[in-house]
């Protein structure tokens, strides 16, 4: 992505932050990891290696990392980003979310035409009342193959019923 | 010869127009399933099995070895031109893949990824006809000591997928390692980082990882970058065929693919995605054009793809020697060959030839027609790409929420898919690789039940890990492959090794 | 190829009949394993059968089926034609992984299918009888490395219960837990471990080859055809068998009840479902009503019991 890092790292003299919080993440993954492999039974089993060491391993790996991610931080190391527009992805996750949310009550079709209309609309289709009833049908007939023809389960709802 | 007799019995019959049928239904069936993000193989066979219970045992037989085959590339078709790998051994194939299809060459991608299918599984077919027998003698010396040490080899390996930052690729590596340990230790039955929750009892599914981070991470990064970027990829530069270039790079990945992938997957706990490991490891170090590792080489994808396949001939060694399912797919084939009245085992050459060679024919058969299926249909799926960006990206959410509620339907699955979707999102955005983050979660807790295997089976005896001589030399070349580089790079060549290595996007 | 599809869905949709009871069977396991192939065998036989017009499986994997039966317990409560496939592996999951609902709080109907469990050494070994390898377990228990499923699972439990029946201390066994029947196998065939534990049928082909030599089996009695004593027989007080049972909704009315049980009867002794049986080499384990109740009731008690003298539960 940009190999002429070192150049920067000279003008740019303030740490980053992101780095530093990612620098954090990693540091309480790692303790997360401590904390909760500290109350597993170390079971006399004949292995000198129980359930708790290598979880412990990648503990500190991962505080080594997060040591790491900090110096580089300090001295610039850490590589330009592109500017992002946040609004489509509200508008994904939003859709992701709304299926995971309905998919149980209104059904596989219902939920994921909606997820289809609103990932549209993250990539700028915004015309929901003509996409979402798209997505449904569409979502319709892929239900009808799959659940239908190829028995996998996937969730029904009132439309699907008028099916079943 | 008898086998030869058998084996050429078993082509006739399959060779009958209504069975090239099957064969041809099948592979496309097998295909369109496949091509599910999230839907693997196993799952494929599993939910098209019954479709071949209504025919005749010869033709049940044929559609069966076509849904197999065809369930195994379908994954490889989205890798390349989607960056969407929906199993884990397609995963390295969408590395150098997609790349290549974003630079409009995704014509040649495909093609190799078809035409090193096709030559792994026929020469790894043969194979396991031929060498069946000795394969497997090899493969149960392989004990958790000599597992222990393949992983070693195949961590370090991998390494070079990491990209252009030491940091961030161990960083990746570990994120996945921390995220395999959750779950239920195999050895004790203890929960591990589940805090409570019991959809974590299993750990984390690796193709619903797999499936957030690269279709849904890939998903919000793009829609992130706004109008920038042009609103179609370029689908077509230069020839939709391989070229005489192509084509002579393309076939010694083919070959090396095949001899890494058919050992690896007769090994009782081998694993297909290893193989594929190993092999894109090799071409890198092997390859005449380091400079195009991680912006598109076709020695990445035609090796990876081979390796696959080979090695999923490789499970039938095990299967039909031993009747010994090593893999999810491999089981349900074995209670479809239940339902054709094979009982795999160890007395099956002697006492089924006919069907044993039915199905290595109708294999070669599927093998085939999978070629003529995909080959013509190379232009098609290209034209995917020239897909307005809103319904490319809403199609391919829409079908990997598919895979992953058709494999679990459950609230808890869509919500880890999300959130790491957002993970991958993140990471993408700070440069850190992905593919990583899978690996560590696959060879994690490979490595770390196999090394407490072993050393409960010594009762606690390090040295047992290098006292067998396989273990040993797994050990050496992995010790090897680490130091070697290291050593290049004081010695001022280490310039081409990091650039070898690009970042994921 | 969408046509196709589309023809035989309206097709299909149209030529089915209504029926008062379309059951819907709950596998707690992914597509492709035994609950599952259990879940998707009652369906084809049910409907085959004219038991019930349109059966409907549902999969719900995770953690042993804890995850299944927890969702049927509360989703499903009170209605008569839901069914959930279930087995042996369940009443040990549920003890592990301290599940909140367990098979009080579903309503059990009949146990269908069932396996025993064998125990092998490699066809090389020096141990020829199980008393050869008791033997080699009391002088010291870490020197006998069992191969097997996962820890806590079937295997794991026989294990514990024959230590327990020959005065061996159960925590001090040596258990190597595998994941899948194929990975253990392989690891037995290669004189990886000592012994080797799994149901039968996993063994059978290699013991009719002469690769894996049987030394016992868990079963009541002398089975038909197989070459090996009981553990009964050989003098420890060890009997398991690996069941898969199918199991109703809770808060069911006594007349529900007894409809399901009467549904289930008439498929256990259908044409088709005696076909399945033999074309699987299930062995027809049927047991229901108040005899499954107390057999289930001592399986209960006899399996927290050993899983507490392993150390896996508390």
């Amino acid at each position: 992505m940009s190999r002429d890092n070192n150049k920067t790292s000279t003008e740019q003299r303030r740490p980053d932050r992101a780095a530093l919080a990612i620098a954090a993440a990693l540091a309480a993954i790692a303790a997360v990891i401590f904390l909760d492999v500290s109350r597993l039974r170390e079971m006399a089993g004949y292995s000198q290696v129980g359930p708790a060491t290598v979880p412990n391993w990648i503990a500190f790996a991962l505080i080594g990392l997060a040591i790491w991610t900090v110096v580089e931080a300090f001295r610039g190391d850490f590589p330009e980003r592109e500017k992002q527009q946040f609004g489509p992805v509200v508008w994904i996750v939003a859709g992701l979310a709304a299926q995971m949310l309905l998919l149980t009550t209104a059904g596989f079709s219902i939920a994921t035409g909606i997820l289809f209309a609103l990932t549209a609309a993250g990539f700028g289709k915004r015309k929901l009342w003509m996409t979402i009833p798209v997505g449904i049908v569409l979502c319709l007939v892929i239900w009808l193959i799959f659940a239908g023809l190829l028995q996998l389960s996937l969730p029904a709802g009132p439309l699907e019923h008028l099916f079943l | 010869m008898a086998t030869f007799e058998f084996l050429l019995q078993g082509l006739l019959a399959a060779a009958q127009p209504l069975n090239l049928l099957y064969a041809l239904i099948g592979v496309t069936l097998g295909t369109a399933v496949g091509v599910l993000p999230g839907i693997g193989p196993a799952l494929t066979v599993a939910l098209l099995l019954p479709v071949t219970y209504r025919l005749d045992p010869t033709g049940s037989l044929i559609m069966f070895a076509g849904i197999y085959y065809g369930g195994m590339y379908g994954g490889s078709t989205t890798s390349i031109l989607l960056n969407t790998p929906g199993e884990s051994s397609s995963i390295v194939t969408a590395l150098e893949g997609n790349k290549m299809a974003r630079a409009g060459r995704g014509g040649p991608a495909l093609a190799t990824a078809a035409i090193g299918s096709f030559v792994a599984g026929l020469i790894a077919t043969l194979l396991l006809a031929f060498i069946a027998p000795y394969i497997v003698k090899l493969a149960l010396v392989f004990g958790p000591r000599e597992y222990f040490a393949l992983m070693v080899l195949a961590f370090v390996t991998v390494s070079s997928a990491f990209g252009d930052s030491t940091l961030r690729g161990l960083t990746s590596l570990f994120i996945g390692l921390a995220f395999s340990v959750v779950g239920i230790d195999q050895l004790t039955g203890q929960n591990r980082l589940s805090f409570g929750i019991p959809d974590l009892l299993d750990g984390i599914e690796v193709t619903t990882m797999a499936v957030a981070m690269f279709a849904i991470g890939e998903t919000l990064f793009i829609a992130a970058q706004g109008d920038k970027g042009p609103d179609k990829v370029e689908a077509v530069r230069g020839s939709i065929w391989m070229s005489a270039q192509d084509w002579a790079r393309s076939w010694k990945a083919w070959l090396r693919g095949t001899l890494i992938g058919f050992p690896i997957g007769a090994m009782p706990a081998g694993g297909a995605e290893i193989g594929t490991f190993l092999s894109y490891a090799t071409e890198k170090r092997l390859t005449r054009y380091p400079e195009e590792f991680g912006n598109g080489a076709i020695e990445g994808v035609a090796g990876p793809e081979a390796a696959n396949n080979a090695s999923a001939a490789g499970t039938l060694v095990p299967l039909l020697t031993l009747g010994l399912p090593t893999t999810a797919t491999a089981a349900i084939m074995l209670a479809g060959f239940q339902q054709y009245g094979l009982q795999p085992g160890p007395l099956l050459f002697a006492t089924n030839p006919q069907l044993v060679w039915g199905l290595i024919a109708s294999l070669l058969i599927a093998n085939l027609m999978l070629l003529v299926l995909n080959l013509p249909l190379v232009g098609l799926w290209v034209k995917l790409l020239t897909i307005p960006k809103p319904w490319l990206y809403a199609g391919i959410l829409l079908f990997a929420t598919l895979g992953t509620i058709g494999a679990n339907p459950s609230v808890f699955e869509l919500g880890m898919l999300l959130t790491f979707g957002l993970l991958g999102y993140v990471m993408r955005v700070f440069g850190y690789p992905i593919a990583p983050v899978v690996v560590g979660l696959i060879l994690g807790p490979l490595a770390e039940q196999q090394l407490r295997r072993s050393l409960a089976i010594s009762q606690g005896d390090v040295t047992t890990l290098v006292q067998s001589p396989i273990a040993a030399v797994l050990l050496v070349l992995a010790a090897l492959a680490l130091i070697v580089p290291l050593i290049l790079r004081a010695r001022g060549r280490g310039e081409v090794l990091s650039q070898m290595a690009a970042s994921e996007d | 190829m969408k046509h196709f599809f589309l023809a035989s869905i309206l097709a299909g949709a149209l030529a089915l009949p209504a029926y008062a009871a379309d059951y819907t069977i709950m596998a707690p396991a992914a597509p492709g394993g035994g609950w599952d192939q259990t879940a998707r065998s009652l369906q084809t036989a049910l409907q085959q059968e004219k038991i019930s017009g349109n059966v409907q499986v549902m999969n719900v994997p995770g953690a042993g089926g804890t995850i299944g039966i927890a969702q049927f317990a509360s989703q499903q409560k009170g209605k008569p034609n839901a069914l959930m496939v279930g087995g042996y592996v369940m009443v040990g999951a549920i003890l592990t992984n301290k599940s909140p609902v367990t098979l009080k709080d579903v309503t059990p109907i009949a146990r269908l299918t069932g396996e025993y469990e064998a125990i092998v050494v490699p066809a090389s070994s020096d141990i020829k009888t199980i008393g050869d390898l008791v033997a080699k377990l009391k002088a010291n228990p870490g020197a006998v490395s069992w191969g097997g499923g996962s820890a806590g699972g079937t295997d794991h439990i026989l294990v514990g219960l024959l230590a327990k029946a020959a005065g061996v201390d159960p925590t001090k066994i040596n258990y190597i837990a595998f994941s899948g029947g194929g990975e253990a196998l392989a690891a037995i065939l290669g004189s990886q471990v000592t012994a080797g534990v799994s149901s039968y049928g996993e063994f059978e082909s290699q013991v009719k080859a002469g690769t894996l030599r049987l030394l016992a089996l868990s079963a009541d009695k002398k089975i038909e055809g197989v070459d090996a004593p009981t553990l009964k027989e050989s003098g420890f007080d060890v009997v398991l068998q690996n069941w898969r049972m199918v199991a109703a909704a809770p808060g069911l009315s006594a007349e529900q009840k007894k409809a399901i049980q009467g549904d289930v009867e008439k498929l256990v002794k259908s044409k088709t479902w005696q076909e399945t049986l033999k074309t699987k080499g299930w062995a027809d384990t049927y047991l229901s009503g108040e005899a499954f109740d107390a057999q289930l009731a001592k399986d209960i008690s006899a399996t927290e019991a050993v899983l507490k003298d392993i150390g896996l539960v508390k």
